[in-house]
Formats: structure tokens, sequence, C-alpha cells
């Protein structure tokens, strides 16, 4: 699959802080990317250096083939980004926002109604254009946010935690626009986020810690790397559960018992069948991963 | 261009639809007026009448015509520059927000950004110059009007001119400045200090020497001559008519600072004009140098 970002060898230091160390990855075209790491982690930093905002102290990056440096209109043209809080004007309207935005992009008259529209349509904001930014509520501001950043139709989309301080549903509804225009446009994402969940659906997830990378992997090799599996067992006695010889914890509805991976799990169901009468097995979830792998609990899953 | 026109009319919008930054840059000059009729009223008049040869005396409405004139030229010497620099309070304020990261993120020159500034804080000091301007024409209309067609269109193209320096010289101060706290720190100084430097609250001729020509290496102190010169020439004329002696006249000129010298050769009005542009085409070139120094070098604020 083509590459639309490569980053080789990247340094990035403030003084004595070394941001980033070394770091090399790649994003394949449509494909939904997840960077993930604590605050300071040198997320933010090569986000900056991607987006031209920031110069590297070594390695090399490629934007669609295209060094940032040498090519900043080309490379610019091709990502929409995504801030983490919302960077619009808020005195002013939805309608004046975006515009100003286009301009930016050489978008103006016709040609900005006909995007708008069509942003309008896909985003579900046409009710909103003439309302001030700074009056709209979370979900509504995050939705004209990702309208901002897909003006210009770039190839790339930089999300840096695009649904935090969201509630559940509107991060839902997010999320939901977000595939929409994955499968639609077959658009690639880039991702940072402090929710699990949401890197669990990625196809392919870096874990970056104190500017290194720690892991990186599908979320399916990541998970079966650093975390087992979990039998959950039902309608059994306590007793029954200590002659499987395996480690376990009481859940409220039955007995949650660590196995190294799925194969493990196999042998153990064979081996005690009449245990096993009513059972889940499940993989470990991105947070044991991330634990697991930086010995850090991200936070923000549930907050 | 386009871009830029784009960016001019986002950064106006913001100036007035933020009825505070808007009202406070009002408000400088009218409470600057209150203050020098209220205080510095007496003063002039003193000064003036003091200065006339035994025998002489002034004809009321001229005295307050002449007192009047140099009110005005006083406020408007101070209000171009000081307001210049609460309405340039967008551009930090941009940094603050994030929306300068939202437009460095798309593909637009520096030079660009910088004229959409730029621009926008001179055409918004304009417009509350004017309003000043129009409230002290009312108060001369008062207490005594000389000011023929020509004078006010003179007044007006040297507050032009007073606007286009203060906004180079307030955008230059106020480009590496990232906090409202620290534009707030500069507008204080500012205020508290140009009204001195450029001879609005004391006339340059009251200072000593030394000061005297160190204060004419700063191009504010032609700019406050050239108002000087407008708005007194019709009461210099009432005065001539009125038969006060030519050295009367002369010395009232010198002591209003309508006569400059330059260690000791007199500035024509062409010469002032000449240094104002000249200070004005070198602050605005500074400034758009520093914004393209400054994106090559691209040490700009993290995503």
């Amino acid at each position: 699959m083509e590459k639309v970002i490569e980053i080789k060898n990247l340094y990035k230091s403030y003084g004595e802080i070394k941001a980033v160390q070394d770091i090399s990855f790649q994003v394949k075209k449509g494909e939904l990317f997840a960077f993930l790491g604590l605050n300071g982690a040198g997320k933010s930093t090569t986000i900056s250096i991607i987006c031209g905002q920031l110069k590297k102290d070594g390695g090399s990056v490629s934007i669609g083939g295209k060094d940032p440096d040498e090519y900043p209109e080309a490379t610019k043209r091709a990502l929409g980004v995504v801030f983490q809080s919302s960077v619009l004007d808020k005195p002013l309207s939805v309608y004046d926002n975006l515009k100003t935005r286009a301009a930016l992009y050489g978008i103006m008259g016709e040609a900005f109604e006909k995007r708008l529209q069509e942003l309008a349509k896909i985003l579900d904001f046409e009710a909103l254009l003439r309302r001030p930014v700074g009056k709209l509520s979370g979900g509504q501001r995050r939705r004209i946010d990702i309208a901002r950043a897909l003006l210009h139709k770039p190839e790339i989309l930089i999300l840096d935690e695009p649904t935090t301080g969201l509630d559940p549903q509107t991060r839902k509804q997010v999320w939901s626009v977000i595939e929409n225009l994955r499968k639609k446009e077959g658009m690639t994402v880039f991702l940072t986020t402090h929710y699990m969940e949401e890197a669990a659906e990625a196809d392919y997830v870096v874990i970056l810690d104190n500017g290194k990378i720690a892991a990186e992997g599908t979320p399916l090799q990541l998970k079966n790397a650093y975390t087992g599996d979990f039998i959950t067992l039902y309608g059994v006695t306590e007793a029954e559960v200590q002659t499987l010889g395996a480690a376990y914890e009481k859940t409220a509805d039955g007995y949650k018992i660590s196995v190294p991976d799925t194969h493990a799990a196999t042998a153990l169901i064979l081996q005690h069948p009449s245990v096993f009468k009513d059972y889940e097995i499940v993989k470990g979830k991105m947070d044991d991963v991330f634990l697991a792998v930086t010995g850090k609990a991200l936070k923000g899953g549930n907050e | 261009m386009k871009t830029v026109g784009a960016l001019i009319k986002r950064n106006v919008k913001i100036f007035f639809k933020d009825k505070g930054t808007f009202f406070t840059s009002l408000a400088t000059p009218i409470i600057l007026l209150v203050l020098y009729v209220t205080f510095l009223y007496n003063v002039y008049e003193d000064s003036f009448t003091a200065s006339l040869p035994e025998g002489v005396a002034f004809d009321p409405e001229l005295l307050d015509g002449l007192v009047g004139g140099l009110l005005l030229s006083s406020l408007l010497a101070v209000s171009t520059v000081t307001v210049s620099f609460c309405a340039n309070l967008c551009m930090v304020a941009d940094k603050v927000s994030g929306a300068r990261a939202d437009f460095t993120v798309a593909p637009i020159k520096p030079h660009t950004l910088a004229l959409g500034y730029y621009i926008a804080t001179a055409i918004n000091g304009l417009i509350v110059s004017a309003v000043a301007t129009l409230l002290g024409f009312a108060y001369l209309a008062f207490t005594g009007w000389y000011l023929s067609i020509l004078d006010v269109l003179a007044l007006f193209s040297d507050i032009f001119l007073m606007v286009l320096f203060g906004t180079a010289l307030s955008s230059l101060v106020c480009y590496p400045l990232t906090t409202q706290g620290q534009v707030s720190a500069v507008g204080t100084v500012v205020s508290a200090g140009y009204g001195f430097i450029c001879g609005a609250y004391m006339p340059i001729s009251q200072f000593s020497t030394g000061l005297k020509n160190t204060l004419m290496f700063l191009p504010g102190t032609y700019g406050t001559s050239l108002l000087r010169n407008h708005a007194l020439r019709g009461v210099y004329a009432e005065m001539s008519k009125q038969g006060f002696p030519a050295e009367a006249v002369d010395a009232i000129k010198s002591t209003a600072d309508c006569d400059l010298e330059f260690f000791g050769h007199s500035v024509e009005i062409w010469q002032m004009y000449l240094v104002l542009v000249g200070a004005i085409v070198l602050l605005v070139g500074g400034y758009i140098l520093l914004h393209t120094l400054r994106r090559k070098g691209k040490n700009v604020k993290k995503v």
C-alpha cells in the first residue's frame, strides 16, 4: 500500500529536553493510524513537525513523497488538521470562520459555497451556519473544526485528540462522521487519542514514551505481544475454578481467568470440558497493552 | 491579494465584534480629551498669554481656538499611536487562542499573514481615530473654530500617516509578544510614555537642548508637529489678521513645536512628511521581514 507519511530517524529537542528521539514510522494510504502516548511523550511535537510548524533537529519527514521543508505548499495542501482544542474565532459565525479559512487555500466565491454545502451536508451543520462559534456546544464545534480541516479536500486528516472532553454520545457522533469520511473518500486519518477504544479501531498503532517509540503494530499484534487472553467463566463454583490451576479473579457474575494466549485458552478448555459450560474468551484491551508497554496507565479513557 | 483581503475582513470583524476592545480603544482618546481640557487647558492658556509682548492681548475666542487646536493636535498625536497598539491586540490574541497555528498550517505566505494584520489594524485605528477627530472638531466648534477645508483635509492626511506609523510601530513591538498580559504591559508603558517623547503632553521646545536633539531622532515628533501645524494654521492666520506682531506669532509657533529644528536646521513640512513616510516604510519592512524570518526558523507554537 502507498505510503502517505514517512518519518525516518526524527529528532527534536527543546534545550536539554529531548522531545523526540530517533523515531521512524510510516502511515499508509487510507488507514486509520493511531499515535498514543502520555502528555509530553512527543506526539504534539511530531505532529507540529509533520505540519511544518516546527523545525526538526534531525531525520527526515515525507508527506506524499515530498519534504515539507522543500515543498511547504504542496505538503500543507495534503494535510487537514483538527487541533486539540477548537481554534476557530468564537465571536464570528460558522459561515465567516469557514469562509476565512477557505480563503487561505484560495477557495473563494462559488467554489467555497459549493464546498460549504457539501460539508454542511456530510457533517450536518446547515442549521448552524449563522451562529457564532462561541455559542455552539462542544460536539457542534467539533463538527465545524472537522469541516474546517476538510475545506481543501486534504488527503490526510490529522486529528489531535479530537474527542477529548466530549460526552460519550457526541464522541460516537464525531467518530461516525470520521468513519464515513474514511469509507466514502478513502481518507487517511492520523489520530492521537487518550481513548483506548478509539485506538483499538485503528489499522496501525504507534505507542510513544519519552520521545521514543515503545511499541508499534496492529491492535491485534500489540494485544498478542503485550497482553494475554481472558476467559470469563459463568455458573461454576470457586472450587471448580481452582481445579484449572490458572490465575483468576472473582467478578460480579463469575470468574475471570488469565491465560497467556488463545492457544492456551483452547488447551485449558479441552482439558476441562466439564467446567467450561458457559464462558467467553476475550483478548486483552489496549489499556492493558499501554500499561504493559509503558508501565503507565493512560488517563482520559473514562474521564 | 484575495487571501489578504479575507484576512483583513476577518481581523476587522473580530475587532468590532469584541465590544470590549473597540470601546477601550475609543475610550482612550475620549479620556485624553477630558483630561486635557480639565488639567492642561489653563496651563496652556497662561503660557500663551504670558508669551505675548506687553500691550498685546488675545481675543478670548482666538485664545480658545489656539489652546483648543493645541489640545486637539496633542490628543491626536497620542491616540493615533496608542489606539493602534490597542487595535493590534488581535495579532497576539491569535497566538493565545491557537488561531495563528490554524493559519500557518495552511499554505499561506508569511507576508500575507503580516499584511492581513497590519492593514486590519490600520483600518481599525483609522476608524477609532476618525471618531476621536470628529469629537475633537465638535470641541473646537464649541470653543473656537479656525480651520479651513484644506486644514481639515491636511489633518486627516496627518492622522492617516500617524495611524500607519502607529500600526507599524505596534506591529513590530507586539510581534514577539505571546500573552495578553505582555500586551497590557506594553500598552500601559506606551500610553504613559509616548505622549512625552512625541511632544504631545509637553512641547519639545520646553525641553533641554540635549533631550530636544535626541527626540528629533524619533519620527513621532514630526507627526506631532504636522498635526500642530495643520490644527493651528488658521489661528496663526487670524492672529496676523488681528495685527499681532510677526515675532509674537513666530514665538508662539516655536513654543507650540510648529517650527522644529534639527541640530540648528529648520525642518520644512515636506521633510516632516518624508521622515514619517520613511519611518512607516522601514517599520513595515522590518515587520514583514520578522514574519518571514520567523517562519523560516519555524520555531512557532506547537500544534
